[in-house]
């Protein structure tokens, strides 16, 4: 972990005023951000026929739609994969989770070229129709403009990070016109804590892209639904029920979508052409079920309307968008899992109500409640987000009763996937980079200190064939009882404790095997955990490869480590201002 | 705007003012007469120009056939006939920032001037029906018009599929904005169809706009979808108990033009900066109900010359009618004919 460099705390005035600008510029610019980055997309729907509505323009051709059903999303494809491996440093498309590990360990983002080529890239996927989704590229872009604020030093501690998530709040404020969902996606996904100093500018900021999005581009709301209530209280054991289904769906979606990603790096040696065949995988499908071509707007509406779909062509096209979204992330397309989320989640919601009352004959409110609950189920379980699902829902519909349903199936679906699965896709991606969150923030944050970077420089060595008096003197000179003795490949073979040895003249004759031993790997949370009954002076650390000694921690310094990391998190948790 | 508009008149003073300076083509009618009063009459008055008025029946075609022959300067266009027109060179480019102030151009409302036409008044498809069928409970929303258990009796369409899918749609719960996207999918359209099946057997069928309201007033019909004017008229002049349902409507925009053949640019000019001033749409407005395509002119609506009704609750675009509101989308409208028309046929089709 690279040292921080903390400048000198500003007055709590200055602070404030400074959280407020910065919250008002990122968010604006974010937003902004993402409304282009909407409209860009838009364009260039319409431009490649993805668009429905420029689709029916040369309905009188179907040769020509049919053609480009296939050609663009397998030429956005190769593009995108192409761009990736020549232009973009980073070489893969960047999102949330990258966001996220940023913020949390106070880290710049990657570098910004690889940023906007990824925003490009997304632009470009989302423009050909590839089965992702738009909001992970916006939360990043606003992530980007929240990142300058690394290069400020404006005496507010944590102030990059707290930037990052204006711009993320932003940017969800602006995608769904829901600000009191961006605050909390912020805060829920990318901080996890809740300081009012941070507390206080992602607000400011969720608000700014609210205005801007609603006053100043007067834009449409994302999805709006008139829903009359639910009709019969046991429709709320119902929607239970749904959330428990969408969990498992919901599971075996970010399973695949995992393991897509190995599988196809092993058969594809070329990375262009494994999103070039991802986008032939998606512009095949969409000949025959042109539902699952791009984000899907108005299969989303189709899916609040009773008998849209019948029961085959529901499982036919949720089964698709499954597969099809696994292997364009998978692939490296650009752009995020939340939107296919949401329709594959109203899709299930639809095949459940579809069973519920067309099969079994149970009277409902209609299919739009069960295609809501499904859709912030399954999304909540791939975000790891419950409440800001609940509360999208809220500001979406502005309606009491599908928020309460809606909330029932959120809880159930998070219930069973983040027993089984974990709490989030982004928290499992982020996890097999080495940082587990699974514990909590502290957690994470001592996992990712090792104690090889802690080796105390006096620790006493000796070689083994060294008579025990020279190693003892050693050791009386540093104030030390133990030492660490080595072979000539300098390999630990065991504890020196100086003391009376009779009878020896070399030191390997009375070495002792070391109690406690740790590795270059070691981080500090198993440290902690197994200096529990350890004593001696020092632990010593070798490398997991080939066993040299590299040094040795005392338990001093682990414990002044563990506290200082504690009272930080602490201070960033409790801050004001 | 005052200014330059002063200007632009004392030249055309200077010049020699010759016999029929202007030629304005619009619909005859009604509508006519009321531009006539509204529009052109006051411009004539104010230039001391001539100005001749014929007739047309709308389409660009006629346009490209009679404008040069009959020297047509200012034509009065549907929207989407207007695009195409534009897209094929039979109208002149207008400019509009020369034409009109910054504040003017943020003025109008749904848009403002594009390439070659300026909006003059907005109509509106609506949905009307006959207080005397419905002496208890009124229908209020575009569901109404599908539900024939509530409200039962025969309903006046077109024969085309004009409109009526869009209702179909709206009546699904499908916001206005989404509309002509839905409609674009082979789903959207079977939705659509699917609800005018609800009502299959209590459709009536016209084919001239003065059918519905007349169907309403003679009692053949309890519901009707048709133009407001016509409801209007039929209304206030007619005296039939025929009230309009403002939710669902569908809002088109009628467009001033220059042809591009014609040979007084500069008068037709200054016709269409007159005819675009709040004071002209607002007089327009108060003798037919076609509302102004500018915000301004509303808070100058005030009553209807002949009959006395105040003029702004009948507009299609008044600000203070709730409920759902659709802007006919003309480009889509010209490249789905072909499409709607035969899914529109093949659904008549099923009947037979």
């Amino acid at each position: 972990m690279p040292p921080r460099t903390q400048s000198k705390s500003a007055p709590p005035f200055v602070r404030m005023l400074v959280l407020t600008g910065i919250a008002l510029v990122v968010g604006s610019a974010a937003s902004l951000a993402a409304i282009a980055l909407l409209e860009l997309v838009s364009i260039l729907n319409s431009a490649f026929l993805v668009a429905p509505k420029s689709r029916v323009q040369w309905e009188s051709m179907p040769w020509l739609v049919a053609l480009a059903t296939v050609l663009v999303p397998t030429l956005g494809g190769l593009i995108v994969g192409l761009i990736h491996r020549h232009l973009s440093p980073a070489g893969r498309p960047l999102g949330p989770p990258d966001v996220i590990e940023a913020v949390q360990f106070h880290r710049p983002l990657p570098d910004l070229r690889s940023g906007l080529i990824s925003t490009g890239t997304a632009a470009l996927s989302l423009g050909a129709g590839a089965s992702v989704g738009q909001y992970g590229p916006m939360v990043y872009l606003g992530a980007l403009f929240g990142n300058f604020a690394h290069r400020l030093q404006l005496g507010v501690p944590n102030l990059a990070s707290i930037a990052v998530s204006c711009g993320v709040a932003a940017a969800i404020s602006t995608a769904f016109n829901a600000p009191i969902a961006g605050v909390l996606f912020a805060h829920e996904v990318v901080l996890r804590h809740y300081a009012t100093r941070a507390f206080a500018p992602v607000t400011v900021a969720s608000v700014t892209g609210y205005v801007i999005a609603n006053v100043v581009f007067e834009r449409p709301a994302l999805f709006r639904i008139e829903f009359p209530g639910v009709a019969h209280g046991y429709e709320f054991a119902l929607v239970a029920l749904l959330g428990l289904l969408v969990a498992v769906a919901a599971i075996a979606f970010m399973r695949l979508l995992l393991a897509v990603g190995p599988a196809f790096a092993a058969t594809i040696k070329r990375p262009e052409l494994r999103t070039a065949s991802a986008g032939l995988a998606v512009g095949l499908t969409a000949l025959a079920l042109p539902d699952v071509l791009g984000i899907g707007t108005s299969t989303l509406r189709f899916a609040t309307i009773d008998g849209a779909f019948g029961l085959g062509e529901v499982i036919v096209l949720i089964i698709a968008k499954i597969m099809l979204t696994a292997v364009c992330i998978g692939a490296g397309f650009s752009g995020g899992a939340f939107s296919p989320s949401l329709l594959i989640g109203s899709l299930i919601g639809v095949f459940f109500w579809t069973l519920a009352s067309g099969v079994a004959g149970v009277p409902s409110s209609g299919a739009a409640i069960y295609a809501i609950s499904g859709m912030m189920a399954f999304a909540s379980a791939v975000i790891g987000a419950p409440l800001t699902c609940i509360l999208i829902v809220f500001e979406l519909t502005r309606n009491y009763d599908v928020t309460i349903a809606a909330m029932v199936a959120v809880v159930f679906s998070n219930f069973v996937s983040h027993r089984i699965f974990g709490r989030s896709l982004f928290d499992v991606q982020l996890a097999r980079r080495g940082i587990d969150f699974s514990l909590g923030r502290d957690h994470a944050h001592l996992t990712a200190l090792k104690v090889v970077d802690y080796l105390k420089a006096e620790a006493v060595t000796a070689t083994a064939e060294e008579a025990p008096e020279v190693v003892a003197k050693r050791l009386e000179e540093r104030g030390w009882r133990e030492a660490f003795v080595l072979d000539l490949e300098s390999k630990l073979l065991g504890v020196f404790t100086s003391g009376p040895h009779q009878g020896v003249t070399r030191v390997d004759q009375s070495v002792v095997p070391a109690k406690l031993v740790f590795d270059d790997g070691t981080d500090l949370a198993e440290a902690m955990q197994s200096l529990r009954g350890f004593v001696g002076d020092a632990v010593p650390v070798v490398s997991r490869e080939g066993g040299q000694y590299l040094g040795a921690v005392s338990e001093a310094d682990l414990v002044s480590v563990w506290l200082d990391e504690a009272g930080r998190l602490r201070k960033e948790e409790n801050a004001s201002v | 705007m005052r200014l330059s508009e002063l200007l632009l008149f004392s030249s055309l003073f200077a010049a020699p003012a010759a016999a029929e300076d202007l030629t304005v083509v619009s619909w005859g009618g009604a509508y006519e007469a009321a531009q006539q009063q509204a529009v052109i009459s006051p411009f004539a008055d104010q230039t001391g120009m001539e100005v001749q008025v014929i007739q047309y029946d709308g389409t660009w075609a006629a346009l490209a056939e009679r404008g040069p022959n009959e020297g047509w300067d200012v034509i009065d266009m549907l929207d989407d006939q207007a695009r195409v027109a534009c897209a094929r060179g039979l109208l002149l480019e207008l400019q509009p920032n020369s034409l009109f102030t910054p504040d003017a151009l943020a003025d109008f409302t749904p848009f403002g001037p594009d390439r070659c036409a300026v909006p003059q008044n907005a109509y509106a498809r609506v949905m009307a029906f006959s207080d005397r069928a419905f002496p208890g409970v009124k229908p209020t929303r575009i569901e109404d018009f599908f539900d024939i258990a509530r409200f039962p009796g025969p309903r006046a369409i077109q024969r085309s599929p004009d409109g009526i899918l869009e209702w179909a749609l709206m009546a699904e719960g499908v916001p206005p904005e989404q509309v002509y996207g839905l409609l674009s999918t082979d789903r959207g359209l079977k939705l659509a169809f699917r609800r005018l099946d609800s009502i299959r057997d209590d459709i009536l069928w016209w084919q001239d706009p003065a059918e519905p309201a007349e169907m309403l007033a003679e009692g053949r019909a309890v519901m009707a979808a048709g133009y407001n004017g016509r409801f209007f008229d039929m209304a206030q002049r007619g005296r039939a108990p025929i009230d309009i349902v403002w939710d669902g409507r569908i809002i088109g925009i009628e467009v001033w033009a220059i042809a591009a053949s014609s040979d007084a640019p500069d008068a037709a000019r200054a016709f269409l900066t007159h005819a675009a001033q709040p004071s002209s749409m607002a007089r327009l407005a108060t003798h037919i109900p076609y509302g102004p395509t500018r915000r301004s002119a509303f808070d100058r609506i005030g009553l209807n010359p002949d009959t006395g009704v105040p003029m702004r609750a009948y507009l299609p675009n008044a600000p203070q009618h709730g409920g759902r509101s659709l802007i006919q989308d003309s480009g889509w409208y010209a490249n789905t004919e072909q499409l709607r028309t035969r899914r529109f046929r093949a659904w008549l089709d099923e009947t037979n």
